[in-house]
């Protein structure tokens, strides 16, 4: 891919997850439980790792979660962001490039969700040095079922339409 | 409906197998750490609540049954939180944060549990009474 492709195609992926992560910030939370998200912006990456690749997918992560942290200007917010989004992407990309052929976008993103629930939460614990927030992991873990699917299942759709754009223009 | 011809194509995004497997472990992790917790909360009703501000204790509260209701409020780093003590247990009723996590965390009276507001790092935790080793689950 050309260089410049490259770097519009990175730029377009990492405005539709800031979009969609100022969509989620709007919405209320999901559960009464921190760290617990519907993670829209996860659309954004997962497409990126279908479409383009692990770098470009680690790429709209660092990004997003960067930039997301200081337009919210919070830091507790940032390295919440970062570590949970990091360690997802990191895992996500490690189920894609081994089990490619017996599992699709729908696991590899809810593996995604609740490697980033779990990393949350263990973010969270380092700030605050509270045990009994390890009250909410079995909430955390479970509420990865029902998101981790839907943004499967909306990333199945939006790729599967950006492909026969091909937008990615790879060759 | 026309779509162009593509090496990878398609397969990609059919469901496979992979991925009920990986519901199917989600699940069994969640089944899993709710014995694990529930075994390691299994605490009763807390006698002490501490109020924390970014992991420092700034006050204490005895807790006990048939209490009329108080309320308290402490600065946290974003603003004040505004919390409701009855009758032996604890809630948060305002925060300045902007989730309002904490608020939704209900009331809490057992020994070993918390309300957190991340944001606004003001933590409310129950002690005192038995506390059965909360501190397994964390590591």
């Amino acid at each position: 891919m050309a260089p410049t492709r490259r770097v519009t195609n990175l730029a377009l992926l990492v405005s539709l997850g800031l979009v969609l992560s100022v969509i989620e910030a709007s919405l209320p939370p999901l559960l009464p439980v921190p760290g617990a998200k519907l993670g829209l912006a996860n659309i954004a990456t997962v497409i990126a790792l279908y479409l383009f690749g692990p770098g470009m997918a680690l790429e709209v992560t660092v990004i997003r979660a960067t930039l997301g942290g200081l337009l919210r200007g919070s830091v507790v917010g940032l390295v919440l962001s970062l570590s949970g989004g990091i360690a997802s992407t990191l895992m996500m990309i490690l189920l894609y490039v081994t089990l490619k052929r017996f599992m699709s976008v729908i696991g590899v993103s809810v593996a995604g969700a609740v490697t980033h629930n779990v990393f949350q939460l263990a973010a969270a614990y380092l700030l605050v040095r509270q045990p009994a927030l390890f009250y909410y992991l079995p909430y955390l873990i479970l509420a990865a079922v029902p998101t981790g699917l839907f943004v499967g299942l909306a990333s199945r759709r939006v790729g599967r339409s950006l492909e026969a754009l091909s937008l990615e223009a790879r060759y | 409906m026309h779509k162009p011809t593509r090496a990878a194509g398609r397969s990609t995004w059919k469901t496979r197998s992979g991925d009920v497997i990986v519901v199917l472990l989600v699940l069994a992790a969640a089944a899993a750490s709710i014995l694990l917790v529930s075994r390691a909360n299994a605490g009763e009703k807390g006698s002490i609540a501490v109020v924390e501000v970014g992991g420092r204790e700034v006050r204490r509260f005895t807790l006990g049954p048939g209490q009329a209701s108080r309320r308290f409020t402490v600065e946290g780093t974003q603003g004040t939180s505004t919390f409701e003590i009855k009758d032996g247990r604890v809630r948060m009723v305002e925060s300045a944060c902007r989730d309002k996590v904490c608020i939704g965390m209900g009331w809490v009276d057992t020994a070993g549990r918390a309300i957190v507001c991340l944001p606004n790092r003001v933590t409310i935790r129950i002690t005192g009474g038995r506390e059965p080793g909360v501190d397994t689950v964390s590591e």
